[in-house]
């Protein structure tokens, strides 16, 4: 079998077959990058901030980023299935306005359940709206979810006109909890893994990477590529209202503009995380990792001696840096093969 | 249906002019004060920011491989804040002050394109990152305190009737949509920048130096939106932190609106221009219909979902 | 497992343009139908169509007798037909397992049973032991892969839907020999087993190899169908083309000894490439042969600077390192590339846009239209281009005419050194004569020319000297009556032939 193959007769081969095996580990699991840096900036971080890795101090930061984890979640798998959304943040605003407006300090339970259920159902509708335009009436993903982000913004501002609101404290409680000593938000990012790990094993991954990866190739092969193009914007609304739900127990109230400035960041943190942008290729293990690794820079400026009007152009050319780092390597390999 | 069909098969550049028109009398019908000249100059007159902002991104739409320039309405905010901070408020200062914002952003274009072509990240996020850096350039060099002041010239040069009742900054947009057909279809430049929106493999084995376009492009963009920020200062005689934020997806969507395909490779600027009207039109008019806020983000986008609806279609799977 | 498949006046419309217009085809349990015809004859939407990948505006599709119709690919699956595509149906990013099995993944309650996807992979490629590389494996990223191995992942993924009826289309393209000969012991199984084979090919050789009989198309129409066994090459060339060309004549006066050098290569090196020399003189075409992919596109890529190279290339006497096909360019070298729409034209833009590529800058500022069209309409006389106007898009053409674009874009720059990479794959018997009057023409003004072309025919009845490559390295270098097509095969697979030259 080996006899008459030029690439295992050739024995240069050898040290590159363990680059290719790095490589390969690298490209099956693509968080890998990212969770390096991740331990890097975190060391860089505890170096400046002496308690953060305290319970309280990591709490603190946990949830805090909770909102903007959950919203990248989704934002990832409509990346993996070769789109992009926009909307992302107007949905967040939206359902945090539903939120906002139909929990009060008074209401039970079972009334929190339902609204819960209403918000969920909102999120889903969004998301169809956007998969629907893109997959059905076969739109471009960035002008039709920026379309349809001023629709959600109006709906927001609809539902409420102005920041405000009180909602239960035992939802607030809640979400500052930290039971056996463990911040409640690990348990959602621990949730959104398993989830994500679930996801991952099934037939609709397999679809959701053939999809993004090659979509003319997967129709070809009957994958049911609008189907799959559909759930991810569905997923995105739900998980965008789960974000929401976040948000809202974070701050115990609403703003109309409150996801105004989550869409961008998204987007930020599934390229960090390792996914590629043009799809068929990373994962939601990545994002998560990304979404801490930005959270944690602008940490680190804040906690380093830099002078306040500099912090904001140091946070972002470390962000462009990394952002650049892969392409950068990539660039001076290229240039080395090519001698 | 067949009337939707028809309207999809028409050139997407003449379909928004038309479209401009139909949405200026319909103007009338809701508020009979809309349709006159000077209303009419108005909104040309907001148009032309829309459009100067909008230009450069035609140019890196065109250019394919997904570009597109998220970083436009950082570099209108610099521009605005660069001149209104070193003009001195007189004309002798305005010329170093323009010059120095101009050559701001044809850096940051540099920048941007050579991140783009020469390291190979996907430009959505370089100009994206690119964004996050103009911010903390603006913050480092206003430190929080936005202080200057517009010559007073530029008022004059700008918004204010300048020939014939006619502002300056849509003279200026005029001259530049004939500029920029001579760049698109009567110079090497623009046949080659039409070519690496195509296919990059064929316009390099033509003999095309496809980065150098590339970065070309990138840098007109910069330069051109930088350009729009002084303009809009001239407009607006005041800077605050987000001047030019507003300007980022609509100068997107007027490109898209004006018949550029988003994959590249196709498009006109006098399309775009076009887009810049009819987006500027939908806005005047929800807001002179008075509509409260909420109903006119709604509408806005539902307006633009219709748009995008009836020719903005991608190829189907199955032939 | 009994299978029998008819297709009956099946009729495709792409907007105006009828891809085919009368389709038929009938193919039975244990046997295999050739599907011939030229380039554009509808061979591949009729096998589409039948894969239920492309919709038919008209006809019917009887499978076992009962009247059928596929909405998706899927339908025709469930059904037992499956194709192997000449365009491959690969997802480059995933697993050669992930993408045999690819819809119909092996599960236990929701999860993709990975250890049995992977053990049914090993089966499949078991089926090609001796024939691939050990990088092959049920875990190997497809984007990993070369050519051929791709297209053996591409048909165990056909095998792994146990189908009943096989489209292989074009599917021996990448394979080298050996591939293609346990390609035919497993067709031989299969046709015992009761399955039936639709075999579309351009290679002669191979349709008379694997099928028994022939259904050969001509511009969307179904002509007829033979008996291999009895009938003759020539038969089926007439079938295929109206009026059968005549080819491969040599009619030219042979190469003066003194002609002067127009290109000196030494010690090449690059990608692929290992020690290339040779030399190219004024008013000669110099062939390049050899099986597919064993340098020869490398070899004309590095000479044109379009990828990088080490050694000496020394062209009109003065010694060169071309970095980029500028400079190439500017010392007029021309290279015409292998792939059309990906390589060589600009699909969405229209003739005049693509003839002028390389030379707007000629036009000056603002370009002058109006000698540029001029331009542009006298080459388009001078190689009968048959199209509607300078404006219309180039997807519009058909493939001949196609090239001659591709080609037209250089003629007007008059190149000393004309590169062509294999410029006739999926051009048309007629399309292909007239490119051959072209070429003679410009070896008559005296430009070098450098021919790759992996139709042996090509090179035999084309040109002076043939350089054959084989794995990177120049094996043979044939010339005048050692042009043959028993040395060309001998020297391909990179054994020296009988007659070595010098």
């Amino acid at each position: 079998m080996l006899a008459n193959t030029p690439v295992s007769t050739d024995t240069a081969s050898a040290p590159n077959s363990v680059l290719h095996a790095v490589r390969r580990f690298i490209s099956k699991n693509p968080f890998v990058v990212a969770l390096l840096l991740l331990v890097v900036t975190a060391l860089v971080n505890r170096a400046l901030q002496d308690n953060l890795f305290e319970l309280r101090s990591l709490n603190r930061n946990l949830r805090t980023f909770l909102p903007a984890i959950i919203l990248a979640v989704g934002q990832t798998i409509v990346v993996i299935g070769g789109g992009v959304d926009l909307s992302v943040g107007a949905m967040v605003s939206m359902v945090n306005a539903i939120f906002t407006v139909l929990i009060t300090q008074e209401s039970t339970g079972l009334e929190i359940a339902g609204v819960l259920l209403i918000g969920a159902a909102a999120g889903i509708a969004a998301g169809a709206l956007n998969g629907f335009a893109v997959a059905y009436l076969r739109l471009q993903p960035i002008v039709t979810t920026y379309a349809t982000s001023f629709l959600f913004s109006g709906l927001a501002l609809l539902i409420l006109p102005r920041p405000g609101g009180d909602i239960a404290d035992s939802l607030q409680d809640l979400y500052r909890s930290t039971p056996f000593d463990i911040p409640f938000s690990v348990f959602v990012i621990g949730g959104l893994i398993v989830v994500w790990l679930i996801l991952r094993s099934t037939r609709w991954a397999q679809f959701l990477y053939a999809t993004g990866g090659k979509p003319e190739a997967a129709y070809t092969t009957g994958v049911p590529v609008n189907r799959i193009r559909f759930s991810t914007y569905v997923l995105c609304g739900l998980f965008a209202a789960i974000a929401a739900l976040a948000y809202t127990m974070l701050t115990g109230s609403g703003n109309p503009r409150s996801g105004d400035d989550m869409t961008l960041a998204t987007i930020v943190a599934v390229v960090l995380g390792g996914t590629r942008l043009s799809g068929g290729q990373g994962g939601v293990i990545g994002t998560i990792i990304g979404v801490i690794i930005l959270r944690l820079f602008s940490n680190i400026v804040s906690f380093a001696d830099v002078p306040s009007w500099w912090q904001t152009l140091v946070n972002a050319v470390i962000i462009l840096v990394a952002l650049a780092a892969p392409g950068i390597i990539r660039a001076v390999q290229a240039r080395r093969s090519g001698q | 249906m067949t009337l939707l069909r028809r309207l999809a098969q028409m050139n997407p550049a003449l379909l928004a002019l038309l479209l401009a028109v139909v949405l200026f009398f319909a103007g009338g019908l809701i508020n009979p004060n809309f349709v006159n000249v000077n209303q009419a100059i108005n909104i040309v007159r907001l148009a032309a920011f829309l459009g100067i902002i909008a230009a450069g991104q035609t140019l890196v739409i065109i250019s394919g491989g997904e570009g597109i320039d998220l970083s436009v309405g950082g570099v209108v905010t610099l521009a605005a804040i660069l001149v209104f901070r070193f003009s001195g408020g007189d004309t002798l200062g305005l010329i170093p002050a323009g010059a120095l914002a101009l050559a701001a952003g044809t850096l940051i274009g540099v920048i941007n394109g050579l991140g783009v072509i020469a390291v190979g990240i996907p430009p959505l996020v370089m100009t994206l990152g690119m964004t996050g850096v103009i911010q903390g350039t603006i913050l480092v060099v206003t430190q929080g305190q936005l202080i200057g002041s517009t010559p007073p010239i530029m008022a004059q040069l700008i918004s204010q009737p300048l020939i014939l009742g006619i502002p300056g900054v849509v003279i200026l947009w005029l001259a530049l949509g004939g500029l920029m057909w001579l760049l698109l279809e009567r110079t090497t430049y623009g046949k080659q920048l039409f070519a690496v929106g195509v296919n990059r493999t064929t316009a390099r084995l033509s003999g095309v130096r496809v980065p150098r376009v590339v970065i070309t492009t990138y840098a007109l963009s910069g330069f051109l939106s930088a350009l729009a920020g002084v303009m809009l200062l001239g407009f607006t005689q005041t800077v605050f932190l987000n001047l030019g934020g507003a300007y980022l997806f609509p100068s997107i969507a007027a490109v898209v609106v004006g018949g550029t395909v988003l994959a590249g490779g196709k498009g006109s600027y006098w399309g775009t221009m076009s887009g810049a009207l009819v987006l500027t039109l939908i806005d005047s008019l929800l807001r002179a219909a008075g509509i409260e806020q909420a109903y006119q983000s709604i509408i806005l986008g539902g307006i633009l979902l219709a748009l995008l609806s009836i020719y903005g279609r991608q190829h189907r799977l199955r032939q | 497992m009994s299978v029998s498949l008819s297709a009956k006046q099946v009729v495709k419309r792409y907007g105006g343009v009828v891809a085919l217009a009368d389709g038929n085809l009938e193919v039975e349990a244990g046997e295999v139908l050739a599907l011939l015809g030229a380039n554009g004859s509808g061979k591949s939407t009729l096998s589409k169509i039948i894969t239920g990948v492309v919709a038919p505006n008209e006809g019917q599709l009887h499978l076992d007798g009962k009247l059928v119709s596929f909405s998706s690919p899927n339908d025709a699956r469930k059904v037992g037909i499956t194709a192997v595509y000449q365009e491959l149906s690969l997802i480059p990013d995933m697993t050669v397992m992930e993408n045999i099995w690819l819809t119909h993944e092996p599960r236990t309650l929701w999860r993709v049973n990975k250890a049995a996807m992977r053990r049914g992979t090993r089966d499949l490629l078991a089926l090609f032991d001796g024939t691939i590389s050990a990088g092959l494996t049920p875990d190997a990223l497809v984007k990993d892969l070369p050519p051929d191995e791709r297209q053996i992942v591409e048909i165990c993924k056909a095998l792994s839907h146990q189908p009943r009826l096989v489209i292989l289309d074009e599917a021996t393209a990448s394979l080298d020999s050996q591939q293609v000969q346990r390609l035919y012991e497993l067709v031989q199984d299969w046709k015992a087993r009761g399955m039936a084979i639709v075999f579309v090919s351009h290679r002669m050789e191979e349709i008379r190899l694997f099928a028994d009989r022939a259904t050969v198309l001509r511009n969307g129409r179904s002509v007829g169908t033979r008996d291999l066994a009895n009938t003759t090459d020539s038969e089926l060339v007439e079938m295929m083309i109206e009026g059968a060309a005549q080819l491969g004549e040599r009619t030219r006066a042979p190469l003066p000894d003194d002609a002067p050098v127009r290109l000196k290569v030494s010690a090449l090196r690059g990608a692929r490439l290992r020690n290339i020399s040779f030399e190219a003189h004024d008013g000669e075409l110099l062939g390049i042969g050899g099986l597919h992919g064993q340098g020869q596109s490398e070899l004309l890529l590095a000479l044109f600077g379009a990828i990088p190279f080490s050694g000496s290339v020394v062209l009109s006497g003065k010694s060169v390192h071309f970095r980029h096909p500028r400079q190439a360019m500017a010392c007029d070298v021309a290279f015409v590339p292998g792939d059309r729409a990906t390589e060589g034209l600009l699909l969405s833009r229209s003739i005049l846009e693509n003839l002028h590529l390389p030379s707007w800058a000629k036009f000056g500022t603002p370009l002058k239209m109006d000698r540029a069209r001029a331009d542009a309409q006298r080459s388009v006389e001078e190689l009968q281009l048959v199209a509607e106007s300078l404006d219309a898009l180039a997807s519009s053409l058909s493939g001949g005419n196609a090239q001659k674009v591709v080609i037209g874009k250089w003629l007007l720059r008059s190149p000393k050194l004309l590169l062509l990479n294999d410029p006739t794959k999926g051009v048309d018997v007629g399309a292909k004569g007239e490119f051959y009057q072209l070429l003679d023409k410009l070896r008559q003004s005296g430009a070098a020319i450098i021919l790759y072309s992996s139709d042996d025919d090509e090179l035999i009845g084309l040109c002076d000297r043939v350089l054959v490559f084989h794995d990177g390295r120049l094996t043979a270098e044939l010339a005048g009556d050692q042009v043959t097509r028993a040395n060309l095969v001998t020297a391909s697979m990179g054994a020296h032939p009988a007659a070595q030259p010098q």
